[in-house]
């Protein structure tokens, strides 16, 4: 078992994609490939639907601070989405996200993500 | 001592060091909780040692890493030993947590991690070689299926 990725179509400046499997030393560069042409595109958000992902390694965390990272140059955001409780727990421990950019379920995220290019409109507006 | 396992140096042969030890552990009823914390530290250890001790550059066959693994009532403990460059995982700088993700360099979590997860390390430089003893608590085993 390794790691499948799913790509969904980019929409309102955010862009899902759902992982399952392993994320570790022998596929996070499938990650990093599949996520590079995102960054490019200028896409405010990604959310990582974690779900499905069974197990991850410091390689993988590696490559969600990578887009963390890329993402974040241009104001971005990662939000991880309904991690299972031993993700989460390696997670936690190198504080690999902020406890406010996880959560249980792709609405919420969505909330968050509406709230967020609210206030980007606003800001737009006021300037 | 359940099982000891000798595999070349190679990264994609860390894959088939942990599809071993997984077979071994659940036949021994250990939860899938330290199965899993048993995968993460040998990927991480067996990656950091092809990675730095020059493994995958060698000649293959020089350059082998060993595992075996031991349960004495509710501690699970692991045995690495590799003939690479000498290093003491125990050394290596803890990363800064704290620090802005933008500004946080993106190694020294693997270590980090094992060091978090386990119950005791131990490193000793004998005979040329790494020996890093890792032990984890583990709940009481599961019945054999």
């Amino acid at each position: 078992m390794s790691l499948q990725i799913e790509v969904l179509p980019a929409g309102n400046g955010s862009q899902r994609v759902i992982l399952a499997g392993r994320l570790d030393t022998h596929s996070y560069e499938d990650l990093d490939v599949a996520l590079a042409p995102l960054f490019n595109r200028q896409a405010h958000s990604l959310v990582l639907d974690l779900a499905g992902l069974d197990y991850i390694s410091s390689a993988g965390i590696r490559s969600i601070f990578k887009a963390r990272k890329a993402l974040g140059e241009h104001g971005g955001k990662v939000l991880l989405v309904n991690p299972q409780a031993r993700i989460q727990k390696v997670l936690d421990v190198v504080k690999a996200v902020p406890t406010g950019e996880i959560f249980a379920s792709t609405a919420e995220a969505d909330a968050y993500l509406d709230a967020m290019q609210r206030k980007l409109s606003c800001a737009d507006q006021d300037e | 001592m359940l099982i000891r396992l000798i595999v070349p140096g190679e990264i994609a042969r860390v894959e088939d060091l942990n599809t071993s030890l997984e077979a071994v552990l659940t036949r021994h009823g250990i939860d899938p909780g330290a199965r899993a914390d048993v995968r993460l530290i040998v990927e991480e250890l067996a990656s950091n040692a092809i990675a730095y001790g020059g493994g995958d550059d060698l000649d293959m066959g020089q350059h082998e890493l060993s595992v075996d693994i031991s349960r004495e009532a509710d501690l699970l403990t692991l045995r690495f030993r590799d003939q690479g460059a000498p290093f003491d995982p125990l050394s290596a700088q803890a990363p800064d947590l704290e620090a802005d993700i933008l500004d946080r360099p993106i190694g020294g979590l693997g270590l980090y991690l094992i060091r978090q997860i386990a119950e005791s390390m131990h490193y000793e430089r004998i005979d040329d070689c790494n020996l890093l003893r890792v032990s984890l608590r583990v709940p009481a085993p599961e019945k054999p299926r």
